[in-house]
Protein backbone atom coordinates (compact mmCIF):
# COMPACT_ATOMS: atom_id res chain seq x y z
CA UNK A 1 0.00 0.00 0.00
CA UNK A 2 0.89 3.69 -0.88
CA UNK A 3 2.54 5.46 2.04
CA UNK A 4 0.52 8.23 3.41
CA UNK A 5 2.10 11.58 2.06
CA UNK A 6 2.82 14.91 4.46
CA UNK A 7 0.88 16.81 2.36
CA UNK A 8 -1.65 15.71 -0.41
CA UNK A 9 -3.14 18.51 -2.53
CA UNK A 10 -5.43 17.11 -5.16
CA UNK A 11 -7.36 19.38 -7.52
CA UNK A 12 -6.73 22.63 -5.70
CA UNK A 13 -8.40 25.89 -7.44
CA UNK A 14 -8.42 29.39 -6.09
CA UNK A 15 -10.35 32.03 -7.74
CA UNK A 16 -10.19 36.49 -6.76
CA UNK A 17 -13.24 37.20 -8.60
CA UNK A 18 -13.23 36.52 -12.13
CA UNK A 19 -9.30 36.02 -11.84
CA UNK A 20 -8.38 32.29 -11.64
CA UNK A 21 -4.78 32.09 -9.67
CA UNK A 22 -4.41 28.48 -9.30
CA UNK A 23 -6.36 26.76 -12.32
CA UNK A 24 -6.03 22.33 -10.47
CA UNK A 25 -2.57 21.54 -9.14
CA UNK A 26 -2.29 18.35 -7.67
CA UNK A 27 1.35 17.19 -5.85
CA UNK A 28 2.37 15.04 -2.89
CA UNK A 29 4.61 16.24 -0.46
CA UNK A 30 6.23 13.41 1.09
CA UNK A 31 7.35 13.11 4.70
CA UNK A 32 10.58 13.87 5.60
CA UNK A 33 11.05 15.47 2.12
CA UNK A 34 11.57 19.26 0.34
CA UNK A 35 9.61 20.12 -2.48
CA UNK A 36 10.63 23.50 -4.06
CA UNK A 37 8.13 25.36 -6.11
CA UNK A 38 9.10 27.99 -8.93
CA UNK A 39 7.78 30.40 -10.74
CA UNK A 40 7.52 34.11 -12.28
CA UNK A 41 5.57 36.66 -9.95
CA UNK A 42 1.63 35.81 -10.43
CA UNK A 43 1.97 32.35 -11.45
CA UNK A 44 0.35 31.69 -8.13
CA UNK A 45 2.61 29.40 -5.83
CA UNK A 46 2.41 32.54 -3.03
CA UNK A 47 -1.17 31.78 -3.39
CA UNK A 48 -0.70 28.33 -3.33
CA UNK A 49 1.01 28.12 -0.13
CA UNK A 50 -1.44 30.35 2.04
CA UNK A 51 -3.71 27.84 0.55
CA UNK A 52 -2.48 24.90 2.11
CA UNK A 53 -2.78 26.46 5.75
CA UNK A 54 -6.40 28.13 4.47
CA UNK A 55 -4.81 31.61 4.63
CA UNK A 56 -6.54 32.13 1.44
CA UNK A 57 -9.70 29.67 1.10
CA UNK A 58 -9.64 27.48 -1.78
CA UNK A 59 -12.28 27.70 -4.46
CA UNK A 60 -12.39 24.32 -4.62
CA UNK A 61 -9.79 20.87 -4.35
CA UNK A 62 -8.18 18.70 -1.59
CA UNK A 63 -5.90 19.30 1.03
CA UNK A 64 -4.80 16.57 3.28
CA UNK A 65 -1.96 16.79 6.26
CA UNK A 66 -1.05 13.28 6.67
CA UNK A 67 -4.62 11.87 5.32
CA UNK A 68 -6.43 14.43 7.60
CA UNK A 69 -9.02 16.57 5.40
CA UNK A 70 -7.70 20.33 5.85
CA UNK A 71 -10.55 22.54 5.82
CA UNK A 72 -13.47 20.67 4.12
CA UNK A 73 -15.16 17.07 4.91
CA UNK A 74 -17.88 15.43 3.69
CA UNK A 75 -20.79 15.52 6.15
CA UNK A 76 -23.51 12.11 6.05
CA UNK A 77 -24.67 12.82 2.85
CA UNK A 78 -21.74 13.35 0.99
CA UNK A 79 -21.48 17.31 0.55
CA UNK A 80 -18.37 18.70 0.57
CA UNK A 81 -18.68 21.32 3.45
CA UNK A 82 -16.35 23.96 4.96
CA UNK A 83 -15.15 22.82 8.20
CA UNK A 84 -15.48 25.02 11.34
CA UNK A 85 -12.91 27.76 11.84
CA UNK A 86 -12.23 26.33 15.07
CA UNK A 87 -10.79 22.79 13.24
CA UNK A 88 -8.72 24.91 10.68
CA UNK A 89 -7.39 26.22 13.31
CA UNK A 90 -6.49 22.98 15.20
CA UNK A 91 -5.30 21.83 11.19
CA UNK A 92 -3.33 25.02 11.18
CA UNK A 93 -1.05 24.08 13.83
CA UNK A 94 0.31 20.91 11.62
CA UNK A 95 2.02 23.63 9.63
CA UNK A 96 4.86 26.07 10.23
CA UNK A 97 4.61 28.89 8.39
CA UNK A 98 7.54 31.30 7.40
CA UNK A 99 6.38 34.39 5.43
CA UNK A 100 8.50 36.95 3.50
CA UNK A 101 8.15 39.73 5.69
CA UNK A 102 9.08 37.79 8.74
CA UNK A 103 6.04 39.19 10.94
CA UNK A 104 7.36 38.50 14.27
CA UNK A 105 5.10 40.28 16.57
CA UNK A 106 7.27 43.19 18.32
CA UNK A 107 5.41 43.75 21.32
CA UNK A 108 6.64 40.67 22.58
CA UNK A 109 10.50 39.11 22.88
CA UNK A 110 12.21 37.17 20.72
CA UNK A 111 11.46 34.14 23.01
CA UNK A 112 7.91 35.73 23.89
CA UNK A 113 7.18 34.69 19.91
CA UNK A 114 8.47 31.65 20.05
CA UNK A 115 6.64 30.77 22.98
CA UNK A 116 3.43 32.29 22.31
CA UNK A 117 1.78 29.19 20.70
CA UNK A 118 3.01 26.70 22.57
CA UNK A 119 1.87 27.94 25.93
CA UNK A 120 -1.67 29.11 24.29
CA UNK A 121 -2.54 27.08 21.87
CA UNK A 122 -0.81 23.61 22.60
CA UNK A 123 -1.28 24.09 26.43
CA UNK A 124 2.39 23.80 27.69
CA UNK A 125 3.35 25.11 30.72
CA UNK A 126 5.47 27.95 30.80
CA UNK A 127 8.67 26.09 31.48
CA UNK A 128 8.27 23.82 29.51
CA UNK A 129 7.45 25.97 26.58
CA UNK A 130 10.71 27.88 27.31
CA UNK A 131 12.71 24.68 27.05
CA UNK A 132 11.43 24.07 23.96
CA UNK A 133 11.39 27.91 22.71
CA UNK A 134 15.14 27.95 24.03
CA UNK A 135 16.00 24.60 21.84
CA UNK A 136 14.26 26.48 19.25
CA UNK A 137 15.86 29.41 19.11
CA UNK A 138 19.43 26.99 19.36
CA UNK A 139 18.28 25.61 16.10
CA UNK A 140 18.70 28.64 14.62
CA UNK A 141 21.57 29.73 16.20
CA UNK A 142 19.90 33.25 18.41
CA UNK A 143 19.78 31.64 22.08
CA UNK A 144 21.92 34.81 23.02
CA UNK A 145 18.91 37.00 21.45
CA UNK A 146 15.88 35.45 23.43
CA UNK A 147 15.31 38.60 25.54
CA UNK A 148 15.63 41.18 22.76
CA UNK A 149 12.73 42.83 21.14
CA UNK A 150 12.30 42.07 17.22
CA UNK A 151 12.79 45.70 16.31
CA UNK A 152 16.59 45.01 17.78
CA UNK A 153 17.47 42.22 15.23
CA UNK A 154 18.72 42.31 11.77
CA UNK A 155 16.54 40.79 9.08
CA UNK A 156 18.03 37.62 8.90
CA UNK A 157 17.88 37.15 12.68
CA UNK A 158 14.17 38.13 12.76
CA UNK A 159 13.92 35.63 9.82
CA UNK A 160 15.79 32.85 11.90
CA UNK A 161 13.78 33.81 15.04
CA UNK A 162 10.06 33.58 12.69
CA UNK A 163 11.44 29.91 11.33
CA UNK A 164 12.20 29.14 15.41
CA UNK A 165 8.68 30.15 15.90
CA UNK A 166 7.14 28.39 13.32
CA UNK A 167 9.44 25.00 14.69
CA UNK A 168 8.09 25.68 18.24
CA UNK A 169 4.41 24.34 17.32
CA UNK A 170 6.30 21.22 16.58
CA UNK A 171 4.63 21.01 13.06
CA UNK A 172 4.28 18.03 10.88
CA UNK A 173 6.22 20.46 8.26
CA UNK A 174 7.17 23.61 7.13
CA UNK A 175 5.78 25.82 4.42
CA UNK A 176 8.18 28.77 3.72
CA UNK A 177 7.45 32.03 1.75
CA UNK A 178 9.84 33.35 -0.15
CA UNK A 179 11.78 33.48 2.92
CA UNK A 180 14.49 35.38 1.40
CA UNK A 181 13.06 38.18 -0.57
CA UNK A 182 13.13 41.01 1.24
CA UNK A 183 16.94 40.25 2.42
CA UNK A 184 19.59 41.67 1.54
CA UNK A 185 22.15 39.31 -0.29
CA UNK A 186 24.43 38.99 2.74
CA UNK A 187 21.99 38.22 5.19
CA UNK A 188 20.39 35.50 2.77
CA UNK A 189 22.74 32.86 3.49
CA UNK A 190 22.50 32.69 7.19
CA UNK A 191 18.46 31.91 6.30
CA UNK A 192 19.56 29.15 3.47
CA UNK A 193 21.61 27.26 5.67
CA UNK A 194 19.82 26.95 8.82
CA UNK A 195 16.80 25.95 6.23
CA UNK A 196 19.64 23.53 4.94
CA UNK A 197 20.12 22.14 8.36
CA UNK A 198 16.49 21.40 9.19
CA UNK A 199 16.35 19.84 5.54
CA UNK A 200 19.23 17.77 6.54
CA UNK A 201 17.15 16.90 9.62
CA UNK A 202 14.65 15.59 7.84
CA UNK A 203 12.12 18.38 7.90
CA UNK A 204 9.65 17.97 5.72
CA UNK A 205 9.44 21.65 3.62
CA UNK A 206 7.55 23.48 1.15
CA UNK A 207 9.81 26.36 -0.03
CA UNK A 208 8.35 28.80 -2.29
CA UNK A 209 11.84 30.48 -3.86
CA UNK A 210 13.75 32.34 -6.19
CA UNK A 211 16.91 31.16 -4.96
CA UNK A 212 18.01 28.55 -7.64
CA UNK A 213 21.79 26.81 -5.97
CA UNK A 214 19.25 26.53 -3.31
CA UNK A 215 16.44 24.40 -4.61
CA UNK A 216 18.95 22.68 -6.67
CA UNK A 217 20.98 21.69 -3.69
CA UNK A 218 18.30 20.97 -0.85
CA UNK A 219 15.33 19.86 -2.46
CA UNK A 220 13.83 15.98 -3.87
CA UNK A 221 11.76 17.44 -5.91
CA UNK A 222 11.00 21.16 -7.40
CA UNK A 223 7.77 22.29 -8.74
CA UNK A 224 7.79 25.27 -11.64
CA UNK A 225 4.42 26.92 -11.49
CA UNK A 226 3.03 28.90 -14.59
CA UNK A 227 -0.29 30.61 -14.71
CA UNK A 228 -1.91 28.42 -11.91
CA UNK A 229 -0.93 25.32 -13.21
CA UNK A 230 2.63 23.26 -12.89
CA UNK A 231 4.22 23.38 -15.59
CA UNK A 232 7.13 21.14 -15.04
CA UNK A 233 8.02 18.93 -11.71
CA UNK A 234 10.61 16.30 -11.41
CA UNK A 235 14.07 15.69 -9.27
CA UNK A 236 15.91 19.17 -9.22
CA UNK A 237 18.61 18.15 -11.68
CA UNK A 238 15.90 17.35 -13.82
CA UNK A 239 13.69 20.60 -13.52
CA UNK A 240 16.69 23.17 -13.03
CA UNK A 241 19.05 21.18 -15.17
CA UNK A 242 17.63 19.78 -18.37
CA UNK A 243 13.93 21.22 -18.41
CA UNK A 244 11.84 20.05 -20.79
CA UNK A 245 8.79 22.43 -20.99
CA UNK A 246 10.03 25.69 -22.70
CA UNK A 247 9.09 28.22 -20.44
CA UNK A 248 10.51 26.53 -17.52
CA UNK A 249 13.52 27.28 -19.86
CA UNK A 250 12.89 30.73 -20.41
CA UNK A 251 12.05 31.29 -16.73
CA UNK A 252 15.63 29.93 -15.59
CA UNK A 253 17.40 31.83 -18.27
CA UNK A 254 16.97 34.56 -16.06
CA UNK A 255 18.53 33.36 -13.62
CA UNK A 256 21.27 31.98 -15.21
CA UNK A 257 24.92 34.01 -15.67
CA UNK B 1 3.43 93.25 51.12
CA UNK B 2 3.56 92.78 47.11
CA UNK B 3 0.45 91.99 44.91
CA UNK B 4 1.93 88.93 44.10
CA UNK B 5 1.86 87.84 47.90
CA UNK B 6 -1.30 89.26 48.78
CA UNK B 7 -3.84 88.29 45.71
CA UNK B 8 -1.81 84.74 45.05
CA UNK B 9 0.24 83.76 47.79
CA UNK B 10 -2.13 84.19 50.29
CA UNK B 11 -5.14 82.83 48.41
CA UNK B 12 -2.90 79.58 47.95
CA UNK B 13 -5.87 77.23 49.79
CA UNK B 14 -8.80 78.57 47.47
CA UNK B 15 -6.75 77.66 44.23
CA UNK B 16 -5.00 74.61 45.62
CA UNK B 17 -8.64 73.74 46.74
CA UNK B 18 -9.90 74.48 43.01
CA UNK B 19 -6.90 72.43 41.68
CA UNK B 20 -7.93 69.69 43.39
CA UNK B 21 -11.03 69.59 42.14
CA UNK B 22 -9.62 70.12 38.51
CA UNK B 23 -7.75 67.13 38.72
CA UNK B 24 -9.78 64.79 40.00
CA UNK B 25 -12.92 65.78 37.04
CA UNK B 26 -10.42 65.18 34.20
CA UNK B 27 -8.60 61.80 35.75
CA UNK B 28 -12.13 60.85 36.20
CA UNK B 29 -13.11 61.82 32.74
CA UNK B 30 -10.42 60.34 31.17
CA UNK B 31 -11.27 56.80 32.92
CA UNK B 32 -14.27 57.68 31.38
CA UNK B 33 -13.29 58.48 28.03
CA UNK B 34 -10.86 55.52 27.33
CA UNK B 35 -13.39 53.02 28.56
CA UNK B 36 -16.21 54.93 26.49
CA UNK B 37 -13.97 55.17 23.83
CA UNK B 38 -12.71 51.20 23.70
CA UNK B 39 -16.06 50.59 23.78
CA UNK B 40 -17.60 52.55 21.00
CA UNK B 41 -14.63 51.34 18.75
CA UNK B 42 -15.31 47.58 19.37
CA UNK B 43 -18.16 47.90 18.62
CA UNK B 44 -18.15 49.97 15.96
CA UNK B 45 -15.08 47.56 14.41
CA UNK B 46 -16.10 44.09 15.49
CA UNK B 47 -20.64 44.16 16.09
CA UNK B 48 -21.99 45.19 12.85
CA UNK B 49 -25.62 45.09 14.54
CA UNK B 50 -24.47 48.40 16.78
CA UNK B 51 -22.28 49.72 14.50
CA UNK B 52 -24.51 51.94 12.86
CA UNK B 53 -25.27 53.58 16.50
CA UNK B 54 -21.72 53.70 17.66
CA UNK B 55 -21.14 55.68 14.30
CA UNK B 56 -23.67 58.37 15.41
CA UNK B 57 -22.47 58.56 18.88
CA UNK B 58 -18.85 58.85 18.01
CA UNK B 59 -19.59 61.56 15.54
CA UNK B 60 -22.25 63.13 17.52
CA UNK B 61 -19.43 63.43 20.80
CA UNK B 62 -17.14 65.07 18.22
CA UNK B 63 -19.24 67.01 16.52
CA UNK B 64 -20.47 68.78 19.27
CA UNK B 65 -18.83 71.92 20.97
CA UNK B 66 -17.94 71.05 24.80
CA UNK B 67 -19.60 74.13 25.77
CA UNK B 68 -23.02 72.73 24.30
CA UNK B 69 -22.46 69.30 25.77
CA UNK B 70 -21.52 70.67 28.65
CA UNK B 71 -25.03 72.82 29.66
CA UNK B 72 -27.06 70.39 27.66
CA UNK B 73 -25.74 67.10 30.03
CA UNK B 74 -25.84 69.05 32.86
CA UNK B 75 -29.70 70.38 32.59
CA UNK B 76 -31.14 68.36 29.90
CA UNK B 77 -29.99 64.90 31.02
CA UNK B 78 -31.49 65.20 34.43
CA UNK B 79 -34.93 66.12 32.39
CA UNK B 80 -34.42 63.26 30.25
CA UNK B 81 -33.04 60.50 32.38
CA UNK B 82 -33.14 61.54 35.92
CA UNK B 83 -29.08 61.73 35.42
CA UNK B 84 -26.72 63.03 36.52
CA UNK B 85 -28.04 64.45 39.99
CA UNK B 86 -25.27 67.20 40.25
CA UNK B 87 -23.00 69.61 38.43
CA UNK B 88 -19.81 67.66 39.74
CA UNK B 89 -20.63 64.35 37.43
CA UNK B 90 -22.34 66.35 35.07
CA UNK B 91 -18.91 67.78 34.38
CA UNK B 92 -16.66 64.89 33.63
CA UNK B 93 -19.53 63.27 32.06
CA UNK B 94 -19.47 65.93 29.25
CA UNK B 95 -15.44 65.93 29.20
CA UNK B 96 -15.37 62.34 29.54
CA UNK B 97 -18.17 61.62 26.50
CA UNK B 98 -16.23 64.28 24.18
CA UNK B 99 -12.63 62.07 24.82
CA UNK B 100 -14.57 59.12 23.91
CA UNK B 101 -15.93 60.21 20.85
CA UNK B 102 -11.98 61.11 19.63
CA UNK B 103 -10.46 58.47 21.19
CA UNK B 104 -12.58 55.59 19.72
CA UNK B 105 -11.20 56.46 16.51
CA UNK B 106 -7.76 56.71 17.90
CA UNK B 107 -8.25 52.83 18.87
CA UNK B 108 -9.76 52.33 15.24
CA UNK B 109 -6.71 53.84 13.77
CA UNK B 110 -4.46 51.54 15.81
CA UNK B 111 -6.58 48.82 15.58
CA UNK B 112 -6.26 48.93 11.81
CA UNK B 113 -2.60 49.89 11.77
CA UNK B 114 -1.43 46.22 12.88
CA UNK B 115 -0.18 44.47 10.06
CA UNK B 116 -2.17 42.17 8.41
CA UNK B 117 0.28 39.94 8.28
CA UNK B 118 0.69 40.03 12.38
CA UNK B 119 -2.44 38.20 12.55
CA UNK B 120 -1.97 36.00 9.83
CA UNK B 121 1.13 34.71 11.55
CA UNK B 122 -1.16 34.35 14.51
CA UNK B 123 -3.71 32.08 12.61
CA UNK B 124 -0.87 30.73 10.93
CA UNK B 125 0.33 28.78 14.47
CA UNK B 126 -3.16 27.82 15.40
CA UNK B 127 -4.05 30.69 17.43
CA UNK B 128 -8.08 31.33 17.52
CA UNK B 129 -9.61 35.01 16.55
CA UNK B 130 -10.04 35.76 20.09
CA UNK B 131 -6.74 34.99 20.99
CA UNK B 132 -5.22 36.81 18.24
CA UNK B 133 -7.12 39.89 18.64
CA UNK B 134 -6.04 39.79 22.46
CA UNK B 135 -2.85 38.70 22.47
CA UNK B 136 -1.62 40.51 18.95
CA UNK B 137 -3.36 42.98 17.67
CA UNK B 138 -5.15 44.52 21.01
CA UNK B 139 -1.54 45.36 22.44
CA UNK B 140 -0.05 46.58 19.44
CA UNK B 141 -3.05 48.91 18.76
CA UNK B 142 -2.89 50.34 22.71
CA UNK B 143 1.24 50.53 22.67
CA UNK B 144 0.97 52.07 19.02
CA UNK B 145 -2.10 54.74 20.13
CA UNK B 146 -0.57 55.62 23.73
CA UNK B 147 0.96 58.33 23.36
CA UNK B 148 -2.18 59.53 21.69
CA UNK B 149 -4.13 58.66 24.77
CA UNK B 150 -1.81 60.66 26.51
CA UNK B 151 -2.44 63.68 24.64
CA UNK B 152 -5.93 63.47 24.63
CA UNK B 153 -5.57 63.86 28.33
CA UNK B 154 -4.04 67.64 27.75
CA UNK B 155 -7.28 68.30 25.63
CA UNK B 156 -9.54 67.34 28.44
CA UNK B 157 -7.23 69.50 31.07
CA UNK B 158 -7.88 72.18 28.49
CA UNK B 159 -11.35 71.58 27.96
CA UNK B 160 -12.28 71.03 31.83
CA UNK B 161 -11.90 75.48 32.34
CA UNK B 162 -15.28 75.05 30.68
CA UNK B 163 -16.87 73.19 33.65
CA UNK B 164 -16.57 76.37 36.28
CA UNK B 165 -20.26 77.62 34.15
CA UNK B 166 -21.86 75.11 35.53
CA UNK B 167 -20.57 76.20 38.93
CA UNK B 168 -18.43 73.14 39.73
CA UNK B 169 -15.45 74.90 41.71
CA UNK B 170 -12.34 74.07 39.39
CA UNK B 171 -9.52 75.94 39.48
CA UNK B 172 -10.56 78.48 36.45
CA UNK B 173 -13.65 79.05 38.94
CA UNK B 174 -11.65 79.62 42.16
CA UNK B 175 -9.44 82.34 40.10
CA UNK B 176 -11.94 83.83 38.56
CA UNK B 177 -14.07 84.14 42.04
CA UNK B 178 -10.99 85.68 43.59
CA UNK B 179 -10.62 87.80 40.55
CA UNK B 180 -14.32 89.04 41.12
CA UNK B 181 -13.75 89.79 44.88
CA UNK B 182 -10.43 92.13 44.81
CA UNK B 183 -11.12 93.14 41.16
CA UNK B 184 -7.41 92.73 40.29
CA UNK B 185 -7.20 90.24 37.74
CA UNK B 186 -3.61 90.62 36.37
CA UNK B 187 -1.77 88.57 39.13
CA UNK B 188 -4.76 85.71 39.37
CA UNK B 189 -5.25 84.75 36.10
CA UNK B 190 -1.44 84.82 35.27
CA UNK B 191 -0.66 82.43 37.81
CA UNK B 192 -3.71 80.13 36.76
CA UNK B 193 -2.50 80.07 33.10
CA UNK B 194 0.69 79.00 34.87
CA UNK B 195 -0.46 76.64 36.45
CA UNK B 196 -2.45 75.12 33.10
CA UNK B 197 0.29 75.31 31.26
CA UNK B 198 2.81 73.54 33.81
CA UNK B 199 -0.06 70.69 33.84
CA UNK B 200 -0.43 70.64 30.15
CA UNK B 201 3.27 70.35 29.93
CA UNK B 202 3.67 67.06 32.10
CA UNK B 203 1.09 65.71 30.69
CA UNK B 204 2.47 66.12 26.90
CA UNK B 205 5.97 65.79 27.97
CA UNK B 206 4.82 62.53 29.53
CA UNK B 207 3.08 61.36 26.18
CA UNK B 208 6.37 62.05 23.90
CA UNK B 209 8.78 60.19 26.71
CA UNK B 210 6.29 57.30 26.18
CA UNK B 211 6.34 57.64 21.95
CA UNK B 212 10.23 57.77 22.35
CA UNK B 213 10.24 54.30 24.66
CA UNK B 214 7.64 52.44 22.07
CA UNK B 215 9.62 53.29 19.54
CA UNK B 216 13.33 52.18 20.70
CA UNK B 217 12.15 48.86 22.14
CA UNK B 218 9.61 47.73 19.72
CA UNK B 219 10.19 50.33 16.73
CA UNK B 220 6.38 50.66 16.72
CA UNK B 221 5.60 54.65 15.35
CA UNK B 222 3.23 56.15 17.60
CA UNK B 223 -0.43 56.99 15.83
Amino acid sequence: MDVMPAIRVVDLRKNFGALEVLKGVSFDVHTGSVVSMIGASGSGKSTLLRCINFLETPSSGDIFIDGEPMGFRSDASGQRRLRPLSEVNLMRRELGMVFQQFNLWPHMTVLGNVIEAPIRVRGMSRKQAVALGEECLARVHLSEKAREYPARLSGGQQQRVAIARALAIQPKAMLFDEPTSSLDPELTDEVLSVMRELAGDGTTMIVVTHEMAFAREVSDRVLFLHNGLIEEEGPPEQVLGAPKSERCRQFLSKYLH
Amino acid sequence: MSNWERLVWNQQGVLLQGLGVTVEVCLIAFAVAITGGLTLCLIRTYFPPLRFAAIVLIEFFRATPIFVQLVWIAYVWPELFGWPNSFFTAGWLALGLQSSGYLAETFRAGIEGVARGHREAGYSVGMSPLLVFQRIVMPQAVLTVSPSIVNQFTVIVKSSTLISVITVQDLMFQAMKLVNVWYEPIEILTVTAGIYIVMVFLVSTAGKMLADLLRRRYGLAAA
